[in-house]
Formats: structure tokens, sequence, C-alpha cells
């Protein structure tokens, strides 16, 4: 599924990603956990194509096929999903717009016919229910005045709705209460499947109650310093990230 | 400058000498002869300058008036073209049209002097009662218009106004009196090619509770101004004056506007929106001026633009200058680029760059066309704006 080989990636000429290696298969959830400034965010923008994010080094590849060399809708038509951690207000445009215009540039990449306006409705309304995305937010500009709660909903609304093959959860838990968080946790659940794949980023064991991990990786410094099973979330819980100043 | 020392260009004399030789066409010559075109060096033109634009003579007109929209398939068309004045449909009780050979012209500035001047007589409309049906001026490639119209108390019109040559010199001067408790709501639409200038000049006075209520979208043209001074002369009298420009290529459009409140009780609302890319300019300069005598004056002035290439320019002027102590007068200007944050939002949802770009701009103009009571109009210009959108974008 997700294959990045000692992936090298400079902010500003900074190297913040210093050869960073990862797999993760199909059907599996891998946490990447660690301390602020660890590159974590670094790593969501630079896999999804985000400007200034730029790759010197190393491949980035989604059943096979090169992430790097592609645009950033490219890479959403190829399934690949980021859930922002502070997603944009996007003024003017409407929610339903966005997201009927979204899904079918993405049909429309993959050499598929364009999403009936009933059928589009139908499909949005379904989404809608299983996530308490009320029919006002629909109606609203995208996130526009939205809670930060709101935000993070409609964030997984989308991800629901187009229907990704590989879905990166940057910090998902923030900002969200503990009723938000299962409801969030609920609607990303129902998401896993056996040919999809998912990396959550998170600062805080928290999330992982909610969605629980196949494996977890310790990113600090630019590398993975660590990988393990669910329990290494636990033991970073009791003891922090101190112990791997030095593996940095 | 001596009188003598001015030299005219050669565009300059071409328009001497395409002057006819009515009264009006006599005074813009003799202004012209006196003071030359307007150009950069003079303060209201700094950014639109029609000496240098005309430098070569008069571009040979060409296009077509445009087609009448299916949403005004049921408006009085009065057709402004070089060998005269037509009228086309049917003309309601309440609608007085004459025409006037020499009708005085007080004021406005050189693009009024030079309208005035071009234009064989002025078509007088005469609004008694208030009109269901709106009536539409349409400018021909090339041709003079000038237009007096008075709403009288308590009456209503709708207006279009539409120029939309590909190529010459078209001139427009609209002089409007609005009567107390009298509504013209009007809408315009300037779309010209790389050889088109457009000078349009429009002068309205409002009595006690009239209302001038105008929107207007500029696509520019080699050289294209549409200037616009409001007196809100009455008490309680309200202007709400809307535009939008979106300019690709190397076009030129200039929103100049002026209000001036007299009376007390007054109210403005302007918006704006541009769009600018390519190497074109759009120029947006707008004063308002509260007199003494204009207390309680409500008083709002908007103009926002968006530069979408590195080539791009706009220029903005805003002014607001008050003489009375106790009124509410703002004003925002802001000159920025796409949000760089937003576009890459939308592309990681599978959005193309260029159909993001048009969704933000559509967007982010679409505002001014929300004041837009006609709804066919609404969708005219929102469809306009949409394909220029894409085109663009493409």
């Amino acid at each position: 599924m997700l294959n990045i080989n000692n992936l090298q990636v400079e902010v500003g000429g900074t190297p913040i990603i210093k050869g960073l290696t990862l797999q993760v298969p199909a059907g599996e959830v891998h946490a990447i956990m660690g301390p602020n400034g660890a590159g974590k965010s670094t790593l969501s923008y630079a896999l999804t194509g985000r400007d200034g994010y730029e790759v010197v080094g190393g491949t980035a590849t989604l059943n096979g096929e090169d992430l790097l060399a592609l645009a950033p809708e490219e890479r959403a038509a190829k399934g690949l999903f980021l859930s922002f951690q502070y997603p944009l207000e996007i003024p003017g445009v409407p929610t339903l717009t966005f997201l009927r215009t979204a899904l079918n540039a993405q049909r429309k990449a993959r050499g598929e016919g364009e999403i009936s306006v009933p059928d589009f409705m139908k499909l949005s309304r379904d989404v809608a229910k299983r996530l308490g995305v009320t029919p006002e937010m629909m109606k609203r500009p995208l996130n526009v005045g939205f809670s930060g709660g709101e935000k993070k909903r409609m964030e997984i609304y989308q991800m629901a709705l187009l229907d990704p093959r590989f879905m990166i959860l940057d910090e998902t838990d923030s900002g969200l209460d503990i009723d938000a968080l299962k409801v969030v946790s609920e609607g990303v659940n129902a998401l896993r499947g056996p040919d999809k794949g998912m990396l959550v980023i998170t600062h805080y064991q928290r999330l992982l109650d909610h969605i629980k991990p196949d494996r977890v990786h310790v990113l600090a410094g630019g590398r993975i310093v660590d990988s393990g099973g669910p329990e290494l979330a636990l033991a970073l819980e009791a003891d922090g990230y101190d112990r791997y100043k030095d593996a940095a | 400058m001596a009188l003598a020392e001015l030299r005219l260009l050669a565009g300059e004399e071409a328009l001497l000498n395409a002057l006819p030789s009515t009264e009006a066409g006599q005074a813009a010559k003799a202004h012209l002869a006196a003071a030359g075109l307007p150009n950069r060096r003079v303060e209201a033109f700094k950014w639109t300058d029609v000496r240098a634009a005309l430098a070569d003579g008069i571009p040979e007109a060409d296009g077509s008036a445009g087609l009448i929209p299916a949403c005004l398939q049921d408006a009085l068309v009065l057709d402004f073209a070089a060998e005269g004045f037509g009228l086309e449909g049917e003309k309601d009780q309440g609608l007085i049209i004459e025409t006037e050979d020499s009708l005085e012209l007080e004021g406005g500035g050189p693009l009024a002097t030079l309208a005035a001047g071009f234009a064989p007589r002025a078509v007088v409309l005469r609004v008694t009662q208030s009109q269901s049906r709106p009536v539409v001026l349409r400018r021909h490639p090339g041709a003079p218009m000038r237009v007096r119209l008075e709403l009288e108390a308590g009456s209503r019109l709708t207006l279009i106004d539409t120029g939309l040559a590909t190529a010459g010199l078209s001139t427009g001067l609209l002089e409007i009196d609005i009567a107390e408790d009298a509504e013209l709501v009007r809408y315009s639409l300037q779309n010209g090619g790389t050889g088109a200038i457009d000078l349009t000049h429009t002068a309205v006075t409002v009595a006690d509770r009239g209302r001038y209520h105008a929107i207007a979208l500029m696509f520019g043209g080699k050289l294209a101004r549409a200037e616009t001074q409001v007196v809100l002369a009455g008490e309680g009298a309200s202007c709400l004056i809307h535009g939008a420009y979106l300019l690709s290529g190397s076009t030129h459009a200039d929103m100049t506007t002026k209000v001036v409140h007299a009376g007390p009780n007054g109210q403005t609302r302007e918006l704006f929106k541009g769009a600018v890319q390519d190497r074109a300019r759009g120029v947006f300069q707008g004063k308002i001026l509260v007199e003494r005598a204009a207390q309680k004056t409500d008083a709002r002035q908007n103009h926002h633009a968006l530069m979408l290439s590195e080539g791009a320019e706009i220029d903005a002027k805003p002014e607001l200058e008050i003489y009375a102590d106790d009124v509410q007068c703002a004003h925002g200007n802001t000159i920025g680029a796409l949000d760089d944050q937003a576009l890459f939002y939308m592309r990681q949802r599978g959005i193309p760059e260029a159909q993001a770009k048009a969704l933000l701009v559509e967007a982010f103009v679409t505002d001014v066309f929300d004041a837009i009571e006609h709804e066919g109009v609404r969708d005219w210009f929102s469809g306009l704006a949409r394909s220029w959108l894409e085109a663009s974008s493409s």
C-alpha cells in the first residue's frame, strides 16, 4: 500500500524529514507519534504535495505508483486523503458545491462519469446522518463559522464521501471534546477496510483508545526512531518522549 | 500651460476633426484644443491615460452591439449606433422619449465634455409613472450616446446599459435626475476587445428619499473608464453602487466614482471587487464627500481586489472627505493574492488548480451581484463572470 523509503524533506532549505522509511500494508492502521517539531505535519504535507515542502531525496509510492511526481489533485484522485490539523475556511463556496466539485473532479481524473445530482444528494445525506453533520452545516460556506469540533467532523464527513484508499489523519483529536472524539472515531473506524490504509498522526495516546492502530511508530528528529505494537503508545503516554532525545 | 505651447498628438487632431459642428461638438473642440486629452499628468487620470490610448488616432470600430438576453426580452431597447438612434419594442404609458439637439452641459469633466461633443443629439427619457418593463441602452461599437433621464416623483425604472465593442471609440454620457421618492435601478455591462476604448460619464442627482441603485460589471478593453458622480441632494436620499471588474490579457478598466452627500440622513453603500491577471490593469477611484449640511450621513465604501498574476496591476484611491460632524463613514480597501492555503486544501480534495482558483475568485466577487434584484440579470452577470473564470483558468 503506502511505501516510504529514505524520504528527505526540506522546508525553506532546512532539513525536517531526514531519511524516513515506513510501510503501511493494505488493511492496516499505523500511528505516528512524536514530540512537537518532530516533523509529523511536514510528513503529511510532503506526501500530499504542498508547495514549499521540498522532497530532496527518497521515494513514496501508493500501490506501487510514485506519489511524488504527481500534483496534489492527482494524488487525491489516486485515493490519498489528508484530514487537516487546521481545516481551512472557504468563504463563498457552499459545502455541497465544494464536495460535488471535488468528487466529480476525482471521478473525471479516474476516467469515471460524473455523479448525478440526485445520487450525490442521497449519498451526502446518508453520510451526513452517520456523522452527525446537520443539513444546516452543509448549506453554509465550507467550514465558515464552524467550531473546531465541527470542522474536524466535516473533515471526516468529506473523507467518508470521497471514499479514499489511503487516509492521513493529522492531529484529528485536537480541539475535540470526548463526545465529539467518539463520533469522529466511529466515523473513521467505519472507513477501515481490507484494501484501505491509514496513517494516524497524533501527539497524544488518547485518540488511539478509539482508533486502534496495528502498529505505532515514533517520529523524532525527522526519522522513525522506534516502532512497535499498540503497547508502545501506552509506554509513551507513561514515559514521554524524553528517551528518544538522543536517538533523534 | 499656455495655449501656444500645447502640441496636439495625431490622435487628438483626429478627434478634433471627428467632432461634429454642433454646439456641444464645438465646445468639446475648444476644450480639447486648450487642454488636450486627459493624460497621466492630470491627477484624476493618472492611471488611465486617454491621450496615450488615442495617440495613434481613433481605432476603427468593430464588433457588435450584442444580443439582448432572454431575461430582457420584454425590455424596450434603445440603440445608439454610428448611424444614429433607434428604438425597438413597445413603449409603455408613463415613459416619454424625445430628442434634444442642444442640451446644455454643466460640469462633469473632460469625459462628459467629449461624450456630449460626439453625440449628435441627446435622447431625453421622462418617466412619469413606474415602469414594469426595463429599458436597455445598447451602445454600438464606435458610437456616441447621450441620454438624459428624468424620473418624476415616486416613479421607478430598471435600466440596463451595455457597451460590447471589439474595437473603436465609444462614448457615453448619462445625466440622471431622480425626483422625490423615485428610484432608478441600473445594471451596466462593459466588455471590450483589445481595440476598444470605452469612456462613459454618469451624473446623477437624487432628491429627497430618492434612490440610485447601480451594479456594474466590466471586463475592460484597450482602455475602459466608467465615471459616476452622484449628488445626494435631498434629505434621506440614498445610493448603492456596486461594481466588479474581471480583467485578463492586456485590458484596462477604470471605475471612478464620486458621491457627494449634500442633504442630511443620506446613505451610501459602495462595494467594488476586482480580479486581475496577466498584464491587465484595474483602477478604482472612489471619493465620498460629506458636506456640512449632510448630518446623519451613513456612508460605507469597500474595494477589494485580487491579483492573479505577477504582471497584473491594481491601482486604488479611496477617499473620504467629511465636513459634517454627526456622520458614520467607513471604508475598506484591500489588494491581495489568492489564499495559497485554501488553494492547497481544495487541490488536496482533488479539485484541479485552475478550477480551484476559479471557484475561489467566483466566491470572492459574487457578493457584488447579490444586490441585483432582477433574477435574470443576476444569472446573466454571474454566468458572464463564470465564463470569464473558466476561459481564463483553462
